[in-house]
């Protein structure tokens, strides 16, 4: 284990624009306490995100992926995150097969107005990462 | 008249293409007339260059055709992309016709216009291989062959003198030698997503060696013995339940042979391995795109999300480009080998794209390349 003390893990999360993106900023306002390696990566519905961007994440260093939208039956664009759980589906089995552990690739149904939600969730995931120490598919040289 | 499920015994009428095919030139007979009669505009076959070399080729000379007649065993190849885009008729082992519908699927070969002739596949062999396995193993001169078979387990070479000696696969597999590696585990002997499904397994007593046995799986298949019937090209008899019987047996000591090896090829790598190995065996990889180019199930031009990341300065842990691959044929690969065969890093590809796949098919009840199901990756709403 790499329990580094200086480490802290770099966790990658898509946020789809109405509701997962303002279930973050909904936990900035709240003032709930995040962990400042969390990079967000906004796009208009979680239906946008393709597993080569997941993939392609992990290979420019991040510890961990979440991928995040509206609950189901709440999507702005009628059916985008429907779209998302089937990826979603591969992009787990995938990562399986290639041996990162699961607590690394995490999906979660996220509204606008559960900021609380989104800041336990990073929270939690954070700290299972932490006992994971770096991803093996981080480039020498990125932190 | 023929009817979707019937189960026949036939042969060309033509003596000299029914001593040339492989079992009674039946295919070749049935191609021939396909062209002949206007049901197709093109054929495609394989032009044979020796006994262990052939080039497939589309054309709409029934010479060409009636010349193709013969199994090569050594010719790896896969014809799936020869379909797209054609009205064609063609020959095809599983993982043929497996390509063709997977090109189909994505509106790349118009399935009502492609006409599919499957050949039962035990397997291929490398070309050079097979020369080397003759010489050391059978001791005998590659040019002397005249042809081979595969009989209860033996694989056969009959030389121009006349004699015939055959080893048991299983001795020439542990040598190394023998059929591919994607052949040693394929789950799909008989090809019942083709048209007709043609093989010798069943084909007993005295038309043994010069009579095909065909199963006929739907309608275009009844229009493509019909065509070849009433332009006289072919003569049928209904298969008897002896011989449906064999076939069915035989098929299946196959599949358990498929099987045996599947689990000694597929050990699993223990979980804290995993990323470790496929890291090292992609390290290889020149990012030729060899493998995309050959893949059956990919129907993307040059410019595809895999490509884009064809760039060695990105010096990441693992290749994006097989990433990218590794996620879109999960449930797409039908397992042919072919880009485990153009590997000029030696890479096992097909081996690693399988372990990924088999699992992915398997959970979701879907074999690639069977039926014009849609691919599970492609759903709109979860399973
Ligand atoms: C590699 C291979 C393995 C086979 N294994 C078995 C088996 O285990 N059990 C069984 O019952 N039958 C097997 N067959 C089928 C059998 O050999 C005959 O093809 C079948 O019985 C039809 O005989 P035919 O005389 O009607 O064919 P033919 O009239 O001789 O026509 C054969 C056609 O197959 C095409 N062809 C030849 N080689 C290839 C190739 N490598 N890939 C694609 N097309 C090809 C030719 O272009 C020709 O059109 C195999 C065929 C091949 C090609
Ligand atoms: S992969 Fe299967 S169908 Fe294709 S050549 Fe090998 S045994 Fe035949
Ligand atoms: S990935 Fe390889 S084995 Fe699978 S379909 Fe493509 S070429 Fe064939
Ligand atoms: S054929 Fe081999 S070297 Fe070429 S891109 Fe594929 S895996 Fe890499
Ligand atoms: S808009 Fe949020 S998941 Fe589609």
């Amino acid at each position: 284990m790499t329990e580094n003390k200086q480490w802290e893990p770099k966790i990658v999360a898509f946020c789809c624009n109405w509701c997962s993106y303002g279930g973050a900023d909904t936990a900035g306002m709240g003032r709930f306490q995040q962990p400042a390696s969390l990079r967000i990566i906004r796009v208009m519905c979680s239906g946008r995100i393709d597993p080569l961007h997941v993939f392609n994440a992990f290979l420019e260093g991040a510890d961990a992926v979440l991928v995040t939208g509206c609950h189901l039956g709440d999507c702005h664009y009628v059916n985008g995150n429907y779209k998302t759980q089937v990826r979603y589906d591969f992009m787990e089995d995938m990562v399986l097969e290639l041996g990162l552990e699961p607590e690394r690739l995490h999906l979660s149904w996220i509204s606008a107005s559960e900021g609380e939600k989104f800041a336990n969730f990073v929270r939690e995931v954070t700290e299972q990462v932490r006992k994971l120490g770096p991803s093996p598919l981080k480039p020498e040289g990125v932190n | 008249m023929v009817e979707v499920g019937d189960r026949i015994i036939g042969y060309s009428t033509d003596t000299g293409v029914r001593n040339k095919g492989a079992s009674g030139g039946l295919v070749t007979a049935v191609l021939a007339a396909a062209l002949e009669k206007g049901l197709v505009e093109e054929v495609v076959v394989l032009k044979h260059i020796s006994e262990y070399e052939a080039v497939p080729i589309i054309t709409s000379d029934v010479n060409e055709v009636l010349a193709s007649a013969g199994s090569m065993h050594t010719v790896p190849v896969n014809l799936a992309k020869y379909a797209v885009g054609k009205n064609v008729a063609m020959p095809g082992k599983a993982c043929d016709i497996r390509g063709v519908i997977e090109q189909a699927k994505r509106n790349e070969v118009d399935i009502d216009n492609a006409y599919l002739i499957g050949l039962n596949c035990g397997g291929t062999m490398y070309p050079v291989q097979t020369q080397e396995m003759l010489i050391n193993m059978y001791e005998i001169d590659p040019e002397d062959v005249t042809g081979e078979n595969i009989e209860k387990g033996n694989l056969i070479f009959r030389t121009r003198s006349g004699e015939e000696k055959g080893i048991s696969i299983d001795e020439l597999e542990e040598a190394g030698y023998g059929r591919r590696e994607s052949c040693r585990y394929c789950d799909v002997k008989i090809p019942v997503n083709a048209d007709l499904a043609c093989g010798n397994w069943g084909v007993i007593g005295e038309l043994s060696g010069n009579a095909t046995f065909c199963e006929v799986m739907n309608e275009k298949g009844v229009r493509l013995l019909e065509n070849a019937i009433e332009a006289g090209f072919i003569e049928i008899q209904p298969a008897s339940d002896k011989a449906i019987a064999i076939r069915e047996k035989v098929n299946n000591v196959m599949l358990s042979m498929s099987e045996k090896w599947s689990e000694k090829i597929f050990t699993e790598i223990p979980d804290g391995e995993r990323t470790r190995y496929y890291m090292e065996q992609f390290a290889d990889c020149i990012d030729c795109g060899a493998c995309k180019e050959v893949c059956p199930a990919c129907t993307c031009g040059e410019d595809s999300k895999c490509t884009m990341y064809h760039n060695l300065e990105d010096n990441y842990r693992m290749s994006m480009f097989h990433m990218v691959r590794l996620m879109h044929l999960s449930d797409s690969c039908i397992g042919c080998g072919q880009c485990t065969d153009v590997c000029p890093a030696d890479i096992p590809v097909t081996t690693i794209f399988r372990r990924f796949a088999e699992k992915s098919q398997k959970k979701y009840n879907y074999k690639a390349g069977m039926t014009l199901e849609r691919p599970p990756f492609l759903e709109v709403m979860p399973r």
